[in-house]
């Protein structure tokens, strides 16, 4: 069964061909025939393989399918090669499972959409591309996928094209990514000019054998590694392209802005966790950047007043947490994180989507509210999901995977006190955010009649993942909580338990004592301001200083503000100066002189017989002359 | 003559009786769909008769022919290349008003010259497969005999290959006079084997030898007629030229060199290397700023030769191996662009402005799509066959450090991508009259020439990202060479 493994990634690859070629001829309602099938297949496809590898673990515990070889020169033998783990399985299921949903969703919520086939075709690239990114065996394969999802995010931010500013943020999203990939190449190259092979498994071992711990190399390379994974996952400094992405359709913002791709870093940096192992301080790094970047991108999450930007900052702040886990080697917290993220902010981007499409696409959510009676599954849904996010205490996904992480800082060997603070913070502006959320969509009184409700399409995986936000949890609790540890179990088939300290004052019962208190502390204040007494919150943001700290929160920390000034502009100006320096006239020259030499040579093209005739004749003197004489 | 020799020679009796067949058969009954088909069993019968071949190989027939993998291996692709050549003639000739059969007889006489050159192993072989070819093209370049430029060069050619023939046989004659064989194993016996010979009748021969090889290969400074030749003839016959006859050649031009050892000489080596780097460059530059898309595929042809030259200097198996793999990607892309050429021509004149091509891809897309992949295959741009082939013309270069050659070489295809991108970026222009054209307006394109087309595309895309099979066989065939 495991053999199937290369289908996974084929059926959305093949059924881009078909529509990307024969989508505009093909019946309408045969779009997402081949657009959402392709995708159930794979998920179908890879259900049997993860049946299989659990019932029949292969050797090593890990299943490598080389299909071909692609070139095999000086030393340099790329395979086209699939590689099944742990790790890459629960990847990949989420992935076609997910995706699959949200395929269906879009069948309905694009179904007016007179780029309907083009839609389906990028998507299915996009499912294509992250399988190879998430099954490749080696970093040449890795890459191919890495970027393949890049290009589909691009061509799908800026899929409404006719709007200039869609497709400038599909240039942003491109160009910032495009600084963390480069670093990510170089990454690479380092690591196959001192390792010798591109195998990522024979690559870890090597790294194992050759590089001491702390070393320079291994350092070097895991931070533009870490430069890859941060562009990719929006990460500071490099997020500031992802809130920006969502002027693309929302089921992209769905799959591609928050369940998946921009956890390829995630993946990027559990893969070659061997590495990071042996370079502490590039995994403090990991650390330090997703502690930050949970905390601050919590606080412009607070600020924002479209729906979907509050989500993309939040998913930002999520994916701090899977990095602030990463950094303290909880490996398989992490991956948690990731699932129980994926459905639960794939779920609240469908309701999001639900709700901008009811209310004759508005984003704005103070011009939203009273939705709750209105539209109750889109109600309740949302409600699971956002409870979900903020970890709503024992009976909530992100309640246990964000639970594990908070306690995992604390107990790691890798962990300490300060980042534990932060990940705790995390969960106060977190709560704070997601309910004010709640509160101003779903309560108070209707400023925006519902014109339109959405059908079983778009429904369904609304239901599908809110029971999945609350019931995915549950393969993986604390000790006082049942105590389950399945999914760390078979994450550590992949992937190595963390190192515990010795425990000083803090309990994990404690700790997540804690954290259900100020995420109820949040909760509080949420109601407080947003229900209870509107006239506080006002009170509160009407001081200069606090409207001053509003807006800076709410552009993001000021920060496009400073690329803007730092980079963009000197850069535009030195262009703009030196546009015509001498390097252009080395180029020039060149090219005028090929011209020259053009306009040479063609003159013995002159038609004339006789002229070609002599021309093999001297030729033949010429040659007769360097063999008897030379 | 025994059985087993006359089931070696099988695929070169099935192609001369097919000729037979097809002349007869337009006696009787003129039907151009007769012709075609009976052209095509013929090709497809001489095919596959090389797996009965096989069996029997390697085996030398009669002094003059030499029936081994490699012989095999060249004919198949010789044999293959005009079977594409016969199904773009027959959409091709649809359009023409003129007498439409004869065409194939002609094309298949000259299938047999070239199998005949790539089996031979003796100076008599190799001038009588050399004629069966040049004879039949002569007649086939003029065949549209009604216009202008076929005629002339038709014209052209039969007087400059006369011209050239006259030295080759001269050459041989010089050889032949000093060594008194003309069996290529003999003379590698006398020429590296220590006898004592006369240089100064020797490596004039060679010499002169050269510039009968270099005409037929249209290489540098023999190549002269290539442009109007290819402008003049008729796109399908431009296409053979490009491909079958000088495919034959090249593996006459391997064997030969090779099994005599005379690529070891000095001097020819020299005299090699000044045609490889001139026709680079002379190749490239030429096709500049042409704007007539078959002369730009002429000179692309000369640079190209000039491409297959470095790797034949290096010399030994990999740069056989390196040849005949880039001859096979050069064989796939340059029938796909004459290919795309034929498709578009009319009964009236060749598709060969730029101007035809001016916004190709907003009147046919899949069609411009598949010129742009020949194209990018033609420049060497990675996943496509070229970009495969030019990478093991360099490694074999590289292998034997002749990298004078090497550098011309890269250098030069950045000249090269500068033209392929010219006509590239004129497919992709946007017309002002995008929105007025009527797609029901354009003339159909002929359905076997597309079919024809998808197969060449696949080809080479599949040549360009999983080279492993093609490769084995091409190794398993040159391993046949007797390389001294």
């Amino acid at each position: 069964m495991l053999h199937l493994l290369w289908l996974i990634p084929a059926f959305p690859l093949a059924s881009f061909v078909v529509l990307a070629t024969l989508g505009k001829r093909m019946p309408r309602k045969m779009v997402p025939v081949f657009g959402a099938g392709s995708i159930g297949l794979s998920a179908v496809v890879t259900s049997l393989v993860g049946f299989s590898f659990l019932t029949s673990p292969p050797p090593g515990n890990s299943f490598t399918q080389v299909l071909w070889t692609w070139i095999d020169v000086g030393g340099f033998r790329p395979d086209i090669a699939f590689y099944l783990d742990a790790l890459s399985l629960v990847m990949v299921l989420v992935v076609t499972f997910v995706g699959f949903l949200i395929h269906f969703y879009s069948a309905e919520y694009m179904g007016e959409d007179e780029g309907y086939s083009r839609f389906f075709a990028y998507m299915n690239l996009f499912v294509a591309s992250m399988c190879t990114l998430l099954l490749g065996a080696n970093l040449l394969l890795l890459f191919l996928g890495w970027e393949g999802v890049g290009v589909c995010s691009y061509l799908l931010i800026g899929f409404w094209y006719r709007k200039p500013e869609n497709g400038l943020a599909a240039r942003k999203a491109f160009i910032v990514t495009r600084v963390g990939d480069t670093a990510m190449t170089l990454g690479l190259f380092l690591l196959f000019d001192k390792l010798g092979t591109l195998n990522i498994q024979d690559l870890m071992h090597q790294a194992l054998v050759q590089w001491p711990v702390g070393s320079t190399l291994p350092v070097v390379a895991g931070l533009l590694l870490l430069g890859g994974a941060v562009g990719k996952s929006a990460q500071l400094p490099l997020q500031t392209w992802l809130p920006d992405a969502m002027a693309g359709p929302t089921p992209t913002s769905a799959l591609i802005h928050a369940a998946t791709m921009v956890t390829a870093g995630v993946y990027l940096i559990a893969r070659t966790h061997v590495l990071f192992s042996i370079a502490p301080q590039a995994q403090l790094a990991v650390a330090i950047v997703g502690a930050a970047t949970l905390i601050l991108a919590g606080f412009s999450a607070i600020t924002q007043s479209d729906i979907k930007r509050v989500l993309a900052y939040s998913t930002v702040s999520q994916i701090g947490y899977m990095f602030l886990a990463l950094g303290v080697g909880a490996w398989s917290a992490a991956i948690f994180h990731f699932m129980t993220h994926a459905f639960f902010k794939a779920l609240l981007f469908l309701g999001a989507g639900v709700i901008i499409e009811s209310l004759h696409h508005e984003q704005d959510i103070f011009k939203m509210g009273g939705l709750r009676k209105e539209m109750p599954v889109a109600f309740w849904t949302f409600l699971a999901g956002a409870c979900s996010l903020a970890g709503l205490p024992l009976i909530t996904a992100g309640f246990y995977s964000k639970g594990l992480i908070i306690w995992d800082t604390w107990s790691s060997t890798r962990g300490s006190s300060v980042l534990w603070v932060a990940a705790v913070l995390g969960v106060l502006l977190t709560s704070l955010y997601t309910f004010r959320l709640i509160f101003l969509v779903f309560f108070g009184e209707m400023k925006t009649k519902v014109h339109k409700r959405p059908g079983f399409a778009m429904m369904m995986p609304c239901v599908v993942l809110a029971v999945l936000s609350v019931v995915g949890g549950f393969v993986d609790t604390p000790e006082f909580l049942g105590n389950i540890h399945s999914f760390s179990d078979f994450m550590h088939l992949a992937l190595p338990p963390i190192t515990e300290r010795p425990l000083r004052g803090m309990t994990e019962i404690g700790s997540e004592a804690l954290v259900t208190l100020v995420f109820l502390i949040g909760l509080g204040v949420s109601y407080l301001l947003f229900i209870k007494r509107r006239d506080l919150a006002e009170a509160i943001t009407a001081p200069a200083i606090a409207k001053a700290l509003h807006r800076f929160w709410y552009t993001d920390w000021g920060m496009d503000w400073l690329y803007e000034r730092v980079f963009v502009r000197p850069i535009v100006w030195i262009a703009r100066v030196d546009k015509s320096d001498f390097i252009d006239y080395i180029y020039s020259g060149i090219a005028l002189i090929t011209e020259l030499l053009y306009h040479g040579v063609r003159r013995t093209e002159n038609g004339r017989m006789r002229w070609y005739a002599a021309g093999i004749a001297a030729g033949s003197i010429i040659f007769l002359t360097i063999v008897l004489f030379l | 003559m025994n059985g087993t020799d006359l089931t070696a020679v099988l695929p070169l009796l099935i192609l001369t009786v097919a000729a037979v067949v097809v002349m007869v058969a337009v006696c009787i009954r003129r039907s151009h769909l007769l012709a075609v088909w009976l052209t095509l069993a013929g090709l497809a019968g001489a095919f596959v008769s090389l797996w009965t071949v096989a069996t029997v190989a390697p085996i030398q027939v009669t002094p003059l022919l030499v029936i081994d993998g490699y012989a095999l291996f060249y004919m198949g692709l010789i044999i293959a290349a005009t079977f594409v050549t016969v199904i773009l003639a027959y959409g091709y000739m649809e359009k023409q008003q003129a007498y439409r059969e004869e065409l194939y007889v002609l094309i298949l006489t000259a299938a047999l010259g070239s199998a005949v050159m790539v089996a031979s192993n003796h100076f008599v072989s190799f001038f009588l497969g050399l004629e069966v070819l040049s004879v039949a093209l002569y007649a086939m370049n003029a065949y549209l005999c009604n216009r202008k430029l076929p005629l002339e060069a038709g014209i052209k050619y039969l007087v400059l290959a006369a011209v050239s023939a006259a030295f080759l046989l001269f050459g041989m004659a010089l050889i032949y006079a000093q060594l008194g064989t003309l069996q290529f194993g003999q003379i590698a016996s006398m020429l590296i084997g220590g006898v004592s010979y006369d240089k100064t009748l020797i490596y004039p021969g060679l010499a002169l030898m050269i510039t009968g090889i270099g005409f037929k290969l249209a290489v540098v400074p023999f190549h002269m007629w290539t442009p109007d030749v290819y402008e003049g003839a008729p796109a399908p016959v431009a296409a053979f030229v490009a491909t079958v006859s000088k495919g034959g050649m090249v593996a006459l031009l391997l064997r030969y060199f090779y099994e005599t050892g005379a690529y070891r000489l000095h001097s020819v080596f020299l005299v090699f290397s000044i045609i490889a780097i001139a026709s680079m460059i002379a190749g490239n530059l030429l096709a500049l700023l042409q704007n007539n898309v078959k002369r730009i595929l002429a000179y692309s042809s000369i640079a190209h030769l000039g491409y297959m030259l470095v790797a034949f200097l290096a010399g030994g198996d990999r740069a056989a191996e390196a040849v005949t793999f880039y001859l096979v990607a050069y064989f796939v892309t340059t029938l796909g662009t004459f290919g795309v050429v034929s498709v578009l021509s009319n009964g009236e004149r060749d598709a060969d402005s730029m101007d035809d091509y001016e916004g190709l891809f907003w009147r046919r897309p899949i069609l411009a799509g598949v010129f742009t992949l020949m194209l990018l295959s033609l420049a060497g741009i990675p996943l496509t066959a070229g970009f495969v082939g030019k990478f093991f013309l360099i490694a074999a270069g590289t292998s034997a450090s002749l990298y004078g050659l090497i550098f011309t070489l890269v250098v030069t295809s950045v000249v090269g991508l500068f033209y392929y991108l010219r006509i590239i970026v004129a497919i992709y222009k946007t017309p002002a009259e995008v929105v007025t054209t009527v797609p029901a307006a354009l003339p159909a394109l002929s359905r076997s020439g597309n079919l024809a087309l998808a197969g060449l595309t696949v080809l080479l895309v599949w040549i360009g990202v999983y080279p492993g099979p093609m490769l084995d066989v091409i190794q398993h065939a040159v391993s046949t060479l007797r390389i001294f």
